[in-house]
C-alpha cells in the first residue's frame, strides 16, 4: 500500500509540470499582453514596465524564472492588480471557493447516496420514483439555468434569502443555503443515479442471498455487506466530480456574488494577467490532482480485489 | 408476398420460414417500447426540423435591433406599438402617482412603497397601470397637456413609422439593370462616383485610405507590439501582398454597403410621399425606382404591427427568432463537436487497442495526464486569448473532449482483437487500417454512438456555460447559453428573457437525455441505468 501511495505521488508530479507548462505557454503566444490598454503606453514606458517584470527577456528564461518562483511557492506578481502578488489575491480567494465547494460535494453526497439506497430497496415505488425524477431533472437543467432560477424564486419572489452577500464576510450563514443548493443539484443527479444502478445490481449478487439466506438483519445487509460494494462506481465518480465543481463554482460564484476564485479566473483571463491566470489554474490543478489521488486511495482501500504493486 | 403466404399455411413445423433476428433489429424493438425515449426522439427531431427550417419560417431577422422595441414583454395578442404604448402609460401613471394626482388607497400606497424598496418594478407598473386606467373610466383622472401631446406623439409614431429592408439594389449598365453584388469594381466605383456627386479618382482614393485602414487595424489586434513606423511598413507590406482582385473585393463591400444606405435615404422619402398621397399600401413589397435611378427591392412594412410572441431583448431584437437562430448553433455545436470528438477517440482508441504494447501505453499515458487536467479552465484561457470565435469553440472543446471515447473504444477493440473474424482477416493478409476500420470499428460501432448521443447534450452544456460567461458565442449571433447570460443581469424586470430560453433547452436537454438512455438500455440491457 505505501509503495502504491508513493508511487501515485511521484505520479503527480509530471501531470503538474505539463499543466504548469501548457498554461504558461497557451497565455504567452497569445496576440495582447496585459499592459495594452484602451490607451497606448508611450514606447519608452512600455519597455521600462516590461523590463520590471522581465517580460524583454527570451519567452524560455521567462519560462525557467517562473517554474523556479513556483517551486519556492512563489507565484509572482499581479500584472493587472498592482501591489498585489497572486498568493496574496488567492491567499483571500481560495478560502470561500474550497468551503463552497466541500459544502456542496457534502450535501450531494448525502443527498445522492442515502436517496439513491433508498430508491434502490424500495424499487418501483414513490420512494424509488421521486428521487429517480429530481435525478432526471437535474442532470438535464444546467447549473447556469438552475442558478438564477433560485435565485428569481427565493431571492426576489419569496424573498427568503438576501440576494448577495457571503457568510465567511460577516453576512448571516444563510447566505450559504442557495449557491451549495445551487451547485450540488447536479452531482446529487449524478450520485443519486450511480448509487441505485450498483445497488440494485449488488442486491441481486450472490453474497447478499448468503447473507439474507443466512437470516441476518436486513439493515445488517443494506450497510454492511452491500454498501461496501456498491459505493465503488460512486467513489471513482468523484474525481471528475470534483473537476466539475470546480469549474461549476465560477457560475455559482458569478450569480450569487460569492467572493471565490471563479470570478478572479475568468477576469484575468480578459486581462492577460499572465501570473494570475497560470496562478489560479496552478490551484484549481493542485486541488483536483489531490482530490483524485484520494479517490484512487479510497478505492482502493475499499475494493479488496485491487493489488497494490 | 404471395410466397410467404404460402409458408405461412405449410402443414409441418419444419417448413417454417426462420426469420433472423440482428443487435440491432431486437434494439429498434427495445427502444420502441421505451415510452420516455420514444418522445425524447420525436421532441428531439422537432427541434432539429424547426432549427434547420428557421431560414423558411415567418421569423424576423435574428439581427434585426429596432431601437424603440426594447425590452417588450412576449404577448400572443398586443402589437408591439400597443405594448410600447403601455408601458408609456405605466410610466405616465407612475410618475402621476409621485406627483399626488393620480390617488390610491393607503393600503396601495403602502404596498407599492416596500414594492419599490424590494425593487419590484414590475408589481408596481402593473397596479399603477391598472388603477390609473380605472380611474380614467371613472372620469377621476385625466392627462394633463404635457402627457397628452407625450401620448399623442406617440400614437402618431406608431401609426405612421415604417421599418424599409432593402432587399437588392440594382443599376442602369448601358441600358441593362444589373444588381450592385454583381457588379465589378470599376462599374461600382463610378456608380457610387456618380451616385455622391463626387470624382471618381477622389472616391478610389479613398477607398484605399479606407481598406488601408481596415488592415490596420486588424494588424493591432494581432499583434499589439507594432506602433509608429514599424506598422506603417507591415501595413504596406501587408497592401502589397493583399493584390489586386483581394483589395478591390473588400471594397466592393465597402461600395455595396454605402449604396445600400443611399438607397435606404431615398426610399424612405420616396415612399413616404407615395404612403401619404395613398398610392401604396402598406405591408409593401416589391420594386421601386428611386430618383436618382437605382432601382430596389425592397419590402416596407409597419414595424409597429409587430407581435413579438417571446419579446424582445435589450436591443430591440425579436426574442423568438434569436431563440430559433440560437437552436441552430448550440445543436451544430453539440453535434459538430461530438463528431469531431469521436473521430479523434477512435482513431486514438482503435490504434492503442490494435497495436497494444508501447504504443498503447503512451497513448494511455497521455490519456491519463489529460484526464488531470481542469481542462474546462484551459478551455476558457483558449477562448478569452485566442479570439471568441465559433470556429475556435469547436476546437477548443473537441480537442478535450475525445479522452472518454478513447478508452471506450480501445476496451472494445482489446476484447474483438481475439475473436476469429480478426483472425481470419490477418491471415488473409489485411493491412492493419483495414482490419481496424472495416471489421473492428463497425463491429463496435453501435456502443459508439450510443455513447456519442449521451456526450450531445453535455457538449451543448459546455458551450452554453461558455456563452453564459460571456466567452463563447459572440452577437450578432446567439446560443441558448449567450442568451440565458444577457438575461441573468435583468432578470427581475424582465423575468421572460431568462424563463423562455432556459425552458427551451432544458426541454431538449431532457429529451436529448431521455433518448440516450434509452439507446442505451436498448443496445447494451446489461448496463441499464448506469452513467
Amino acid at each position: 500500500m505505501t509503495k502504491y501511495i508513493i508511487k501515485r505521488l511521484i505520479g503527480m508530479i509530471p501531470t503538474l509540470f505539463i499543466i504548469v507548462t501548457l498554461s504558461f505557454f497557451i497565455v504567452r503566444i497569445a496576440p495582447g499582453g496585459p499592459f495594452d490598454g484602451e490607451r497606448a503606453l508611450p514606447e519608452a514606458v512600455k519597455r521600462n514596465i516590461e523590463a520590471k517584470y522581465h517580460m524583454d527577456e527570451p519567452l524560455i528564461v521567462q519560462y525557467g524564472r517562473y517554474m523556479f518562483d513556483v517551486i519556492r511557492g512563489d507565484l509572482g506578481p499581479s500584472y493587472k492588480y498592482k501591489d498585489y502578488d497572486v498568493n496574496t489575491l488567492i491567499g483571500v480567494s481560495l478560502p470561500n471557493s474550497v468551503v463552497l465547494g466541500s459544502m456542496a460535494m457534502a450535501v450531494a453526497l448525502l443527498f445522492g447516496i442515502s436517496l439513491g439506497v433508498l430508491a434502490a430497496v424500495r424499487q418501483n415505488t414513490l420512494l424509488d420514483y421521486i428521487p429517480m425524477s429530481l435525478a432526471a431533472l437535474g442532470l438535464s437543467i444546467p447549473l447556469f439555468v438552475f442558478a438564477p432560477f433560485l435565485q428569481q424564486v427565493f431571492c426576489m419572489t419569496l424573498g427568503w434569502f438576501p440576494t448577495t452577500g457571503w457568510f465567511m464576510n460577516d453576512a448571516p450563514v444563510r447566505t450559504a443555503v442557495l449557491p451549495v443548493i445551487a451547485l450540488s443539484f447536479a452531482y446529487y443527479a449524478d450520485i443519486a443515479r450511480l448509487t441505485r444502478s450498483s445497488m440494485v445490481e449488488t442486491l441481486r449478487s450472490d453474497y447478499i442471498r448468503t447473507a439474507r439466506a443466512k437470516g441476518m438483519k436486513n439493515s445488517t445487509i443494506i450497510f454492511k455487506h452491500a454498501m461496501k460494494g456498491a459505493m465503488l462506481p460512486v467513489v471513482s465518480y468523484l474525481g471528475p466530480a470534483f473537476a466539475g465543481i470546480l469549474t461549476g463554482s465560477i457560475v455559482v460564484e458569478q450569480v450569487f456574488l460569492v467572493p471565490g476564485l471563479g470570478k478572479f479566473f475568468v477576469q484575468s483571463s480578459f486581462n492577460r494577467d499572465y501570473t494570475l491566470i497560470v496562478g489560479v489554474v496552478i490551484v484549481y490543478s493542485v486541488i483536483l490532482i489531490v482530490m483524485n489521488f484520494i479517490v484512487d486511495i479510497v478505492y482502493a482501500y475499499l475494493d479488496p480485489r485491487i493489488s497494490y504493486k | 408476398m404471395a410466397i410467404f403466404r404460402k409458408k405461412e399455411i405449410a402443414t409441418n413445423e419444419f417448413d417454417q420460414v426462420i426469420v433472423g433476428t440482428s443487435l440491432t433489429k431486437e434494439a429498434w424493438k427495445r427502444l420502441k417500447k421505451n415510452k420516455l425515449a420514444v418522445v425524447g426522439g420525436v421532441i428531439v427531431i422537432i427541434y432539429a426540423l424547426v432549427a434547420l427550417c428557421a431560414d423558411l419560417l415567418p421569423l424576423y431577422p435574428y439581427d434585426q435591433a429596432v431601437t424603440s422595441h426594447r425590452n417588450l414583454r412576449p404577448s400572443l395578442t398586443k402589437t408591439a406599438g400597443e405594448l410600447m404604448m403601455e408601458q408609456e402609460m405605466k410610466n405616465l401613471f407612475f410618475q402621476a402617482w409621485r406627483g399626488g394626482r393620480l390617488e390610491l388607497s393607503d393600503e396601495e400606497d403602502a404596498q407599492i412603497e416596500t414594492w419599490i424598496q424590494q425593487s419590484k418594478t414590475n408589481n408596481v407598473w402593473d397596479l399603477v397601470y391598472a388603477r390609473g386606467m380605472q380611474a380614467i373610466e371613472e372620469g377621476t383622472f385625466e392627462w394633463n397637456s404635457s402627457e397628452q401631446r407625450r401620448i399623442d406623439n406617440l400614437l402618431e409614431d406608431i401609426e405612421t413609422e415604417t421599418l424599409i429592408t432593402i432587399n437588392s439594389v440594382s443599376a442602369p449598365v448601358d441600358g441593362e439593370m444589373v444588381s450592385i453584388e454583381d457588379m465589378d469594381y470599376d462599374t461600382i466605383l463610378s456608380l457610387y462616383a456618380q451616385l455622391i456627386g463626387a470624382d471618381i479618382e477622389l472616391v478610389s482614393q479613398s477607398m484605399y485610405n479606407e481598406v488601408s485602414a481596415a488592415v490596420t487595424n486588424e494588424l493591432r489586434a494581432n499583434d499589439s507590439s507594432l506602433t509608429g513606423e514599424d506598422l506603417t511598413a507591415a501595413v504596406e507590406m501587408e497592401m502589397d501582398a493583399m493584390g489586386e482582385t483581394a483589395f478591390q473585393n473588400r471594397a466592393v463591400q465597402n461600395i455595396i454597403g454605402y449604396i445600400e444606405q443611399i438607397a435606404q435615404r431615398s426610399a424612405s422619402s420616396d415612399i413616404n410621399s407615395l404612403i401619404t398621397s395613398g398610392q401604396a399600401q402598406l405591408p409593401y413589397r416589391g420594386t421601386f425606382d428611386l430618383s436618382n435611378g437605382l432601382h430596389v427591392e425592397l419590402e416596407v412594412s409597419r414595424v409597429h404591427e409587430r407581435r413579438y410572441i417571446c419579446g424582445t431583448d435589450y436591443l430591440g431584437r425579436d426574442l423568438l427568432s434569436r431563440i430559433i437562430y440560437g437552436s441552430q448553433i448550440s445543436i451544430a455545436i453539440g453535434l459538430v463537436g461530438t463528431i469531431t470528438s469521436i473521430f479523434i477517440g477512435i482513431l486514438v482508441g482503435a490504434l492503442a487497442g490494435y497495436l497494444g504494447g508501447k504504443v498503447d501505453y503512451y497513448l494511455m499515458r497521455f490519456v491519463d495526464i489529460m484526464y488531470g487536467l481542469p481542462y474546462m479552465l484551459l478551455v476558457i484561457i483558449c477562448m478569452a486569448i485566442f479570439g471568441r470565435n465559433i470556429i475556435n469553440l469547436f476546437f477548443a472543446l473537441a480537442l478535450v473532449s475525445w479522452l472518454t471515447i478513447a478508452r471506450m473504444v480501445r476496451g472494445q477493440i482489446m476484447s474483438l482483437k481475439n475473436q476469429e473474424y480478426v483472425e481470419a482477416a490477418r491471415s488473409m493478409g489485411g493491412s492493419t487500417m483495414h482490419i481496424i476500420f472495416r471489421h473492428m470499428i463497425p463491429n463496435s460501432l453501435s456502443i459508439i454512438i450510443v455513447y456519442s448521443t449521451i456526450r450531445i447534450p453535455a457538449f451543448i452544456m459546455q458551450e452554453s456555460f461558455l456563452s453564459f460567461l460571456g466567452l463563447g458565442v459572440q452577437a450578432p449571433y446567439a446560443s441558448w447559453g449567450s442568451l440565458i447570460g444577457d438575461a441573468v443581469s435583468s432578470m427581475a424586470l424582465y423575468p421572460y428573457k431568462l424563463i423562455i430560453p432556459s425552458i427551451i433547452m432544458v426541454i431538449f436537454l431532457f429529451s436529448m437525455n431521455f433518448l440516450g438512455d434509452g439507446l442505451r438500455d436498448a443496445f447494451d440491457p446489461q448496463s441499464k441505468n448506469q452513467l
